[in-house]
């Protein structure tokens, strides 16, 4: 594998993770809890796309946005049916009904879809193949969607009311609180913007790889540390985060650790050095460890919170 | 299968559960660490057991005091990174931690003595059950049971009697918030490492007993979903009370064992079901968390 392609293949990823960590940030933001079902919301979005492409016969684009749309608003329904009795618990009580109803959601899933691997049915592409690397038309979708999709982030935070009422609410949750904004309003919002998007992630993960009812679980660790590593609660930071994890994902397995500490001959360490392929999902479990020891509020979090 | 068997069998697994239930409820219900990786507690004590058993030809009881340390251990040493953190980041790293043990014994295959077909993926079986050679087929269901409930009891007076001494106290103010504890001059990181490392320590007792009792693990057997199995039962069985943990322990068993016969009586596919029981156990841990924020058995509140 050549390094460009290394390069490229990174990107792709940061794009996928950039869409579902986005989410998880601003519910964490406004809602002040972990939303461990977040990554299985995104696979009901996935599998709503499936039957509209699969059993309805639509093309692959308008079912994505379809799904995506109705799983944001499926989204505003659990959290009416759930979260909104738990606004005043705490966190950890949260938390744990979040990991209940991921739970309840995946397992739906399997026994309405069955557990084995599914695809959608778009036409195959020619993939561009150079000298340096190869890349489908899927990939370039994906790096474009996710561009896209920080892009209009960075504008709804700064040219709406919703974005100035979460970066007040981030800024100072006591007083915008007090002002009255972080109300049921911005919070359906919230809901519907995280979850359409992580649908939309969930779907190009579908697209580049195969549909599971594990696949939500699958990307859990890698979404969250994504996450935390850029500063939870940091629109910027996940964005940043799962470019960072992307890169590390990639690059764990490239790099010749053996070159490394060899220091340039001066150690005399001559032996090649690589993380085998079956420690790939362990490389962001252990970036997260690495984070939370070493500066545990994100590369950009703030110093108030502990 | 018989139904005294089938009623060993699943007493057994209640015992196993219960001791798992136990300490999840030693962490969470008692401290407030939501530690969802508690499967790698159980992951590790069935490995290191069997290291030391199958490999190492030990006794037994060299294989369960060994996975009883070396989970303690692992305990300690994963609540190193997170010991001053907030419980969102106890989750997630736990969560990690537990991955990152099933992905180790799923590369390594050296570690329950490699060969062809063994290890890795494949598992590992063969593990030899304990004085097996002194009983029959028949009777030796019934031995191991005295052995589970003996294992049971032990962890339920020790988590008792640490729950009920100044130690219960000072991690049930640890629950509430920081500041209590550290007004008092108590060591918050120092208590949360310590329960993180008994909590660890029965679930390897736990792990060591499922070995053993199967003859055959395989890391497919330790994904994250036993641990949400133990959070409902704590969760359901009250948490903050020993007495709940295993009647939450007994409960859960009960329905997610007894549904396995559901397909003799209505037309029902094996994977539905089990997703289906996975289902009700999601829904269950929200309804409880809802409407029945303690549980079967209730916390018992005691003015001092």
């Amino acid at each position: 594998m050549t390094f460009t392609q290394v390069i490229i293949n990174s990107i792709v990823r940061a794009s996928e993770l950039t869409l579902l960590s986005l989410g998880l940030t601003i519910v964490y933001d406004i809602l002040k809890f972990a939303n461990f079902a977040h990554t299985e919301f995104a696979v009901v979005g996935v599998y709503l796309a499936l039957f509209l492409n699969v059993t309805l016969g639509l093309p692959i684009i308008p079912a994505a946005i379809v799904a995506s749309i109705v799983t944001g608003f499926a989204s505003i329904a659990l959290d009416r049916a759930v979260f909104k009795r738990m606004r005043r618990s705490s966190g950890i009580i949260v938390m744990v009904t979040s990991l209940g109803l991921g739970i309840a959601l995946r397992n739906s899933i399997r026994a309405i879809w069955g557990a084995d691997a599914k695809n959608y049915s778009v036409p195959l592409q020619a993939p561009i193949i150079t000298e340096y690397f190869r890349i489908t038309p899927l990939q370039i979708w994906i790096i474009l969607v996710g561009v896209a999709a920080m892009f209009s982030f960075h504008l709804m935070l700064h040219h709406t009311m919703l974005g100035k009422a979460m970066r007040a609410s981030s800024d100072n949750p006591e007083l915008a609180q007090a002002s009255g904004i972080a109300t049921e309003k911005i919070i359906t919002r919230v809901w519907f913007i995280a979850i359409a998007f992580a649908s939309v992630g969930g779907i190009l993960i579908g697209l580049e790889t195969y549909i599971l009812p594990y696949m939500g679980f699958a990307i859990i660790v890698p979404v969250f540390c994504a996450t935390i590593l850029g500063g939870i609660g940091n629109p910027y930071g996940a964005m940043l985060g799962a470019l960072v994890l992307g890169f590390a994902e990639n690059f764990g397995l490239y790099v010749n650790f053996g070159a490394i500490l060899n220091l340039g001959g001066i150690l005399g360490f001559s032996k090649e050095l690589f993380i085998p392929t079956g420690y790939k999902p362990a490389i962001s479990f252990i970036i997260l460890i690495l984070v939370l020891l070493i500066r545990p509020r994100g590369i950009l979090g703030r110093k108030k919170e502990g | 299968m018989g139904l005294v068997n089938f009623l060993v069998y699943l007493a057994i697994m209640m015992g196993i559960y219960g001791i798992l239930s136990l300490s999840l409820n030693l962490q969470y219900g008692f401290t407030g660490l939501a530690n969802f990786g508690h499967v790698a507690f159980f992951c590790l004590g069935a490995y290191t057991s069997t290291r030391l058993v199958l490999v190492f030809k030990m006794p037994f009881i060299i294989g369960l005091l060994g996975a009883m340390v070396i989970a303690g251990l692992f305990g300690y040493v994963i609540s190193i990174p997170t010991a001053n953190l907030k419980e969102d980041y106890w989750a997630i790293a736990t969560l990690a931690a537990a991955e990152v043990v099933r992905i180790f014994f799923l590369n390594e295959d050296w570690v329950v003595g490699g060969g062809p077909y063994q290890g890795g993926s494949f598992g590992i079986g063969g593990i030899p059950q304990p004085l097996r050679s002194l009983f029959s087929a028949y009777t030796y269901p019934f031995f191991y049971l005295a052995v589970v409930l003996v294992c049971l009891l032990a962890t339920y007076v020790i988590i008792n009697a640490l729950t009920q001494s100044p130690f219960g106290r000072v991690i049930k103010s640890i629950r509430s918030g920081d500041n209590l504890p550290q007004a008092l001059g108590k060591d918050v990181r120092a208590f949360r490492m310590k329960v993180m490392a008994i909590g660890g320590t029965f679930g390897g007792l736990a792990g060591c007993l499922w070995a053993h009792y199967h003859g055959f693990i395989s890391p497919n057997q330790f994904l994250p979903l036993e641990t949400f199995i133990v959070w409902a039962m704590v969760i359901v069985g009250g948490k903050a009370n020993n007495k709940g943990a295993i009647v939450g322990a007994v409960v859960i068993m009960v329905f997610y064992n007894s549904t396995r016969f559901l397909k003799d009586y209505i037309p029902i596919e094996e994977v539905t079901l089990a997703s289906l029981r996975m289902v009700v156990i999601g829904v269950l841990i929200v309804i409880a968390m809802i409407f029945m924020k303690e549980g079967l058995i209730k916390e018992k509140k005691t003015v001092y």
